[in-house]
């Protein structure tokens, strides 16, 4: 299976370089990576838009840590930025958080997140915030998981944000989105109603969203990118690759990206990010990303909705493509099946032998062949279903 | 004639077998109280389902931890209270694929030992409750305060869960002594934050420890200080990690023994009362630490004061693990 797949990923591999965008050769400069349990000898600091805060490029995304000592380990590091959420385990994952940074809270920025409720009701959350985190304020406070622009730019919120601002409970205020995030973004640029943008970002977004991560940070808001490593699949399944540096270096050179927050739950995947810091992207890097963007060709679709109502006959759907990922990345048969509900095997047929095909993906997906893959999923999901 | 029948009753009695089996594989949404909620509540939203790949609309990021303890598929509803409109319940029900992974999540969101009575195990406050039967991990949220109703609505849950699942025997391992109520968690990888030590069990104990205090005593309208001994309550852990095979336990143990070599300080040893040869020494972010193999497991007990103290509890932790 694998070797039928490292097959596909050799032809896919051809092309993969143009859809990463990566090729120009005067970036590459070859440099070996730091060692893994090395101390991070060059810390590398970005400001944080307009909020002014100096943070280190490779910051730590709390949410799966696994134990207080990781944190210990990534502030030994060097790390300065941490984020949370209220509602990561009830609360646990601020507690951790709060006791592991206590006696060292001036050295550390804590972000943490907040969702929309009524004003009693939010104000009891940064309270209680405040009280994991053993602190009198946060440094950012952001919107849990925006998906609209209208949310972006309600003043009903913002002027809750103001108010924490001034009784200063919060130093700073912004949004998280983890999908739909260029128009997101685009809209936060023009209502100037935002200091942080928490934005799912990797190598294989678009194009579109690397200019509306421009657009916010020429506009002062500062971009924290999380979901760096595009799902981080496992070594064991993509024959011992592990793209997770060059992923994160990839995306640091977009210096319009101020922090990245990669999840991490153990004390080696901690050094491993921290060791790209001061870090250029090599050749290595390019082969190694270019190798994971293989791997993922036809396995993953990012969501970017961009072909969304592309068919002329409405037949194909983005469900068919996820259904291919689960199928065939994750070997989640059920999962394919049940997300390929909705397609009959009628309307896969017409699809597979539609002349017209109009549907392109912007990220180089092969849609045909998607198509096909698809087809035998629900072809043979009917044909068992037949049989019993 | 007679053949016919035996044939007969050996299908039913397999049917019987099957039926039994898996009367407990229900669809999720049957799990959702309907008609059969607390005098005064009614279902206004739901039952909605939540898949792998929809779960991040629901509950944003926090999806890729439900991932890691194995998420299958989760229904999602919303009660209201007849008289008053913004008085709301919300029930999420989590298919975590079994028991142990059902129990690591709710391990991971339970607050110290708040049990109502539920479940396999519950956690219980003014604002909600979460508890795990079998495979499934309920979370049930109220908008204003309402343990009474709270405790109602999971109870119905409970009642139509019938997945005969007991508790991981792993939590039975753990000695008792000191064993500070609600904190056994479960971690599906990086225990104590190790990539090597993998997936396993931890629980905290307490361990009361001597400390000389200097208190302000007057004598003779003068204030002096003397140095008095005050005992403190201090918190260290035990672990169980979980290998694949002893090979594998043997080879993190190794590991395990090189990264302390590299930032820590490693002193041998071995327990005492059982003759069993340990791994002793210092940890950096866990403080001191014992760890030993027993067949695909690794013990340990790491962040004690007192080793004597610590050696004792691992010796009965060893004792118990079959």
């Amino acid at each position: 299976m694998l070797s039928k797949r490292m097959g596909r990923r050799k032809f896919i591999k051809t092309i993969s370089s143009t859809l990463l965008g990566i090729t120009t050769p005067n970036i590459l400069k070859v440099r070996s990576s730091l060692g893994k349990s090395e101390k991070v000898t060059n810390l590398e600091y970005r400001t944080l838009g307009k909020t002014g805060l100096k943070v280190t490029v490779v910051s730590m995304g709390v949410m799966n840590c696994s134990d207080p000592a990781v944190l210990l380990r990534a502030f030994d590091l060097g790390i300065n930025f941490y984020d949370t959420a209220d509602c990561y385990m009830h609360g646990r994952n601020e507690e951790m958080v709060g006791k592991a940074f206590e006696g060292k809270r001036e050295k550390v920025f804590i972000q943490t997140k907040v969702h929309n409720h009524d004003e009693k009701k939010m104000r009891a959350s940064v309270e209680r915030s405040l009280q994991r985190l053993r602190t009198d304020y946060i440094d950012v406070l952001v919107w849990h998981g925006h998906s609209s622009p209208e949310e972006v730019s309600d003043l009903k919120l913002f002027e809750f944000m103001s108010m924490m601002k001034k009784e200063g409970k919060v130093r700073f205020t912004g949004f998280s989105a983890h999908r739909n995030m260029a128009p997101l973004l685009k809209e936060a640029a023009k209502s100037n109603l935002h200091d942080v943008a928490l934005v799912s970002y990797n190598f294989t977004h678009s194009k579109d969203l690397k200019e509306a991560v421009a657009l916010a940070t020429q506009s002062g808001i500062g971009i924290v990118a999380m979901k760096t490593q595009a799902g981080g699949y496992k070594k064991e399944k993509m024959g011992g690759l592990s793209p997770h540096q060059a992923a994160l270096k990839y995306i640091l050179m977009d210096q319009n990206v101020s922090a990245t927050v990669p999840g991490v739950t153990t004390i080696e995947q901690i050094e491993e990010c921290a060791a790209v810091m001061g870090a250029s992207f090599s050749k290595g890097d390019l082969s190694e990303l270019k190798a994971y963007h293989s791997f993922l060709q036809g396995r993953i679709c990012t969501m970017c909705g961009g072909c969304i109502g592309e068919c002329h006959y409405g037949v194909f759907r983005s469900d068919l493509l996820r259904g291919v990922m689960y199928g065939d990345g994750y070997e989640n048969n059920s999962l394919a099946k049940e997300s390929l509900q909705m397609i009959t095997r009628q309307d896969i047929q017409r699809c597979s032998e539609c002349p017209s095909c109009s549907v392109i993906c912007r990220r180089g997906l092969d849609i045909k062949e998607q198509i096909r893959m698809a087809k035998e999923i629900i072809v043979r999901s009917s044909e068992s279903i037949v049989r019993s | 004639m007679f053949r016919r029948k035996v044939i007969i009753l050996s299908i039913l009695i397999g049917i019987f077998t099957w039926f039994e089996a898996s009367s407990w594989a229900v669809p999720m949404e049957f799990l959702i109280p309907k008609k059969n909620t607390p005098e005064g509540w009614v279902l206004i939203e739901g039952p909605q389902t939540f898949t792998k790949k929809t779960l991040f609309e629901h509950i944003n990021g926090q999806a890729e931890l439900f991932f890691k303890y194995g998420f299958q598929k989760s229904v999602f509803a919303i009660y209201q209270n007849k008289k008053e409109s913004r008085d709301q319940i919300e029930l999420d029900i989590y298919d975590m694929g079994n028991v142990v992974q059902a129990f690591g999540i709710f391990s991971r969101f339970r607050n110290g030992d708040r049990s109502a009575g539920i479940g396999l195990d519950s956690c219980l406050d003014n604002h909600s409750v979460f508890f795990y039967k079998g495979k499934y991990f309920i979370m049930v949220y109220a908008t204003e305060s309402n343990p009474d109703v709270l405790r109602k609505f999971s109870k119905s849950v409970e009642l139509k869960i019938s997945d005969p699942s007991s508790l991981p025997k792993e939590l039975n391992y753990f000695p008792k002594n000191e064993l500070k109520s609600g904190s056994i968690q479960y971690f599906p990888e990086g225990l104590l934050g190790h990539q090597f030590l993998k997936r396993g069990f931890q629980g905290i104990y307490i361990e009361k420890v001597e400390v000389k205090a200097k208190d302000k005593v007057e004598v003779k309208d003068k204030v002096e200080e003397k140095n008095k001994a005050k005992t403190e309550i201090k918190e260290f852990k035990l672990f169980l990690a979980i290998f694949k095979d002893s090979q594998e336990a043997t080879s993190a143990l190794k590991t395990y023994k090189e990264d302390i070599l590299k930032k820590g300080k490693v002193l041998s040893g071995g327990l005492i009362e059982l003759r069993i040869k340990a791994l002793k020494g210092e940890d950096p972010y866990q403080g001191k630490f014992i760890v030993l193999q027993k067949g695909f497991y690794l013990l340990g007990a790491v962040g004690f004061e007192k080793e004597e103290y610590a050696e004792n509890l691992l010796a009965e932790f060893v004792k118990n693990v079959k």
